[in-house]
């Protein structure tokens, strides 16, 4: 009833009670919704999760055979590590955010930009290993390839998670608790109206005993003024039409009930 | 002939090189430990005892190199002249090297000071350290550089200008090719028969670089004048084979260049043309030309063994051990990376 | 999420020992700025923890970098950095290196990846 559980705070009006219908109504649809929107978007999480497993391995065996190759620059050109450091000037290789739409979460998805012209390792190894640091570097442009892969799923990994997350929670929220308390509210508001009714029920029945309890006191001493009137000899004249009161139940109200309800 | 002594010493080195067998067994080992232990067997001994563990190839490669320095250095403080200066002669190639590095650590304003620990240990030399004294490069050139060894080879092909301006790697290739030609006319001036190994190895030098850089500088900047400036004008290539490689502009026309010189052609035919030019994409197949190249080195150092009382057995020795380290390193990188296919893709000496 | 927009990061970065550094580099991802701000550190044993941290903590906080490559062994030094790394940009992607192959356990995306999976 209106005393168990969580509630709006409002006036338990008719008013209120077709708003909060409403407003019932309204969180249902949204939860059906959303509880949409995190299928969606897990089925999607599901996918990434086994591309995400699958490119981390992936690149384990990528990365190793681009460091062999390393190591083959090493054995003919040797330790060109601190002029690569720095040679370096511009970034040839550089990233591109696109944007993909899941469910109105908007996922990027890196893409590996490979400038050709930017190229400042040119004639690094003229001499000896040139043809070796040239096929490293092609390794590693492919290894980077593979890593701007994995971190896109990564990221769309992340970010989903996180949205997912959120969703579960508003998910959640709604039906446990959006919903339940307007529920309660709209029960609340139920139970105090009847209330309402049984009692306008009740003081319209009292204000109708009074009325009746007055009305056979003006009887009885109009009946007392009457005997006596005709006893000094007059004549009555008798109106049979009014026998309302005598049938009314107005006694079966009167008995063992308070007597302050009527306000 | 003064050497006699160092040349038995160097006869001695040379006899403690790892063999075949040596070879075998290093590479079956299953990690780097087991690899320490069969290396102990050997003339490397205990060198690897106190490091600690794990391994790295890059320790393996660096004490193996300290070994080499050690037992050059031995012979160069016995030597006397002329045999001093063919020595110090050898070293100037990696001081080149140790040179270039600190210029360019200069050029980006580093502290060249932690880049000493990255210097060549062979191409050391006294006024090394002075060179992070400088702060600019005009500096660098005027003040510095014009008292190393390498000086008139700075001073030849180079203004200060230059090093402004000019790649790294050009004014690296530059100098070494001073360095090479100034080599060989020293060999010249050494009595027979120093002169004519030595004119053979370096020969062969010149013209793996003329090849070398040709191939490499397909598709960069570098334009075909810059390129034939690199040139050694030594070597059986020069001058008309210089001439085409100058005027090359794919692989078949440095192929057609060394047509009339029947090792440098089956080179090109053993390491198959396609895997050049295109990324090397069928390198793995088969033997690089650079593999090719560093085989045909070493075999002509071990011959430069057969001949007695001359100095290029110094040099080969010192090539031979460069070559001995870079396969210990590669069987150790191949180990420690777990590429079994490739481990007998090195060079025995 | 981040408020800045991700299409203005471009760069990868990456913290590595010298030799996984070397290989990125040469494949063009380095990239330095006029006062020498680099998007790479180098790392090797003597390279204390502090700077390390450091300069997760810099790449992290760039606005032009969309992805950090760490090696893991080094992600293993300052693992409670990492750990606690949650944001989506830039991603935070940890990479095997020479002497470290690859360890699935050790990974904290993939820790997560395998957490949602088993339930």
């Amino acid at each position: 009833m209106s005393g168990t559980g969580p509630r709006e705070a409002i006036f338990p009006t008719r008013m209120n009670l077709t708003l909060t219908k409403g407003r019932l109504k309204g969180a249902q649809t949204g939860h059906s919704l959303l509880a949409k929107k995190r299928d969606a978007l897990t089925t999607r999480f599901r996918q990434i999760l086994a591309k995400v497993d699958e490119a981390k391995r992936l690149m384990g065996r990528v990365l190793q055979l681009a460091s062999f190759s390393l190591a083959e620059v090493t054995y003919t050109a040797g330790d060109i590590g601190y002029q690569v450091q720095e040679s370096v000037r511009k970034a040839s290789y550089t990233v591109r955010a696109k944007q993909e739409n899941v469910s109105g979460v908007v996922l990027p998805a890196f893409e590996g930009v490979k400038n050709k012209d930017g190229n400042d390792f040119n004639l690094t190894g003229l001499s000896r290993g040139g043809q070796q640091i040239q096929k490293c570097r092609d390794t590693y442009v492919k290894a980077v390839g593979t890593l701007v892969e994995l971190a896109s799923l990564q990221t769309a990994f992340t970010i989903l998670d996180e949205v997912i997350r959120a969703t579960n929670r508003r998910v959640n929220a709604i039906e446990h608790v959006v919903i339940p308390r307007l529920d309660n509210t709209i029960k609340y508001i139920n139970s105090e109206l009847d209330e309402m009714d049984r009692e306008e029920f009740f003081r319209l029945k009292k204000v109708q005993g009074k009325k009746k309890r007055d009305a056979d006191r003006t009887d009885s001493e109009r009946a007392a003024a009457n005997s006596e009137f005709t006893e000094s000899g007059g004549e009555v004249h008798r109106d049979e039409g009014i026998k309302g009161g005598e049938a009314g139940g107005g006694d079966m109200l009167d008995q063992g009930k308070d007597e302050d309800v009527i306000f | 002939m003064d050497a006699g002594f160092l040349e038995g010493m160097v006869r001695g080195y040379k006899g403690g090189l790892l063999t075949q067998n040596n070879y075998h067994n290093l590479t079956q080992c299953d990690n780097l430990e087991d690899f320490r232990l069969q290396l102990s067997s050997t003339d490397y001994g205990n060198f690897l005892a106190n490091e600690p563990l794990p391994l790295s190839t890059a320790t393996i490669a660096d004490r193996a190199t300290e070994k080499l320095v050690a037992e050059f250095n031995y012979l160069r403080t016995n030597a006397v002249e002329p045999l001093a200066t063919f020595m110090d002669y050898i070293t100037y190639a990696y001081m080149i090297d140790n040179v270039v590095l600190l210029t360019l650590g200069t050029l980006h304003e580093r502290d060249t000071h932690e880049l000493l620990e990255r210097c060549h240990p062979l191409g050391v030399f006294d006024t090394m350290p002075a060179l992070c004294v400088a702060t600019n490069v005009d500096e660098l050139y005027h003040s510095v550089l014009v008292e190393t060894p390498l000086a008139p080879y700075f001073r030849d092909c180079l203004s200060a200008q230059d090093l402004d301006d000019l790649n790294i790697e050009i004014i690296r290739n530059s100098l070494y090719k001073a360095y090479l030609e100034d080599f060989h006319s020293f060999c010249q001036t050494l009595p027979s028969p120093t002169n004519q190994v030595m004119s053979r190895i370096l020969a062969f030098e010149a013209d793996r670089r003329s090849l070398n850089i040709t191939i490499n500088s397909f598709g960069t900047e570098l334009s075909k004048d810059q390129r034939a400036k690199l040139f050694p004008t030594i070597g059986r290539l020069y001058p008309e084979g210089n001439n085409a490689l100058a005027r090359a502009e794919d692989l078949d026309a440095v192929i057609a260049a060394v047509d009339h010189i029947a090792e440098y052609k089956t080179f090109f035919e053993k390491a198959g043309s396609g895997s050049y030019g295109n990324g090397g994409d069928e390198g793995e197949s088969g033997n690089s030309l650079e593999d090719e190249f560093f085989k045909h080195d070493v075999e002509l150092n071990k011959m430069s063994f057969l001949q007695q009382f001359q100095y290029a057995v110094f040099y080969s020795f010192v090539k031979l051990k460069e070559q001995e380290v870079r396969n210990l390193t590669w069987i150790a990188e191949c180990i420690a990376q777990d590429a079994r296919d490739r481990i007998n893709d090195y060079i025995p000496c | 999420m981040t408020t800045t927009n991700p299409k203005d990061r471009t760069l990868i970065a990456v913290i590595g020992d010298e030799d996984s550094v070397t290989g990125l580099l040469l494949a063009g991802i380095g990239h330095v700025d006029n006062p020498q701000k680099k998007n790479f550190l180098i790392v090797d044993s003597k390279t204390s923890t502090s700077i390390i941290e450091g300069a997760f903590q810099d790449f992290t906080e760039r606005k032009d970098i969309a992805i950090l490559l760490i090696n893991q062994h080094i992600a293993e030094r300052i693992r409670p950095a990492v750990d606690r790394y949650q944001a989506a940009f830039p991603a935070l992607l940890e990479i095997p290196s020479k002497e470290h192959p690859y360890d699935p356990a050790k990974d904290s995306v993939l820790k997560r990846v395998q957490k949602l999976r088993g339930d």
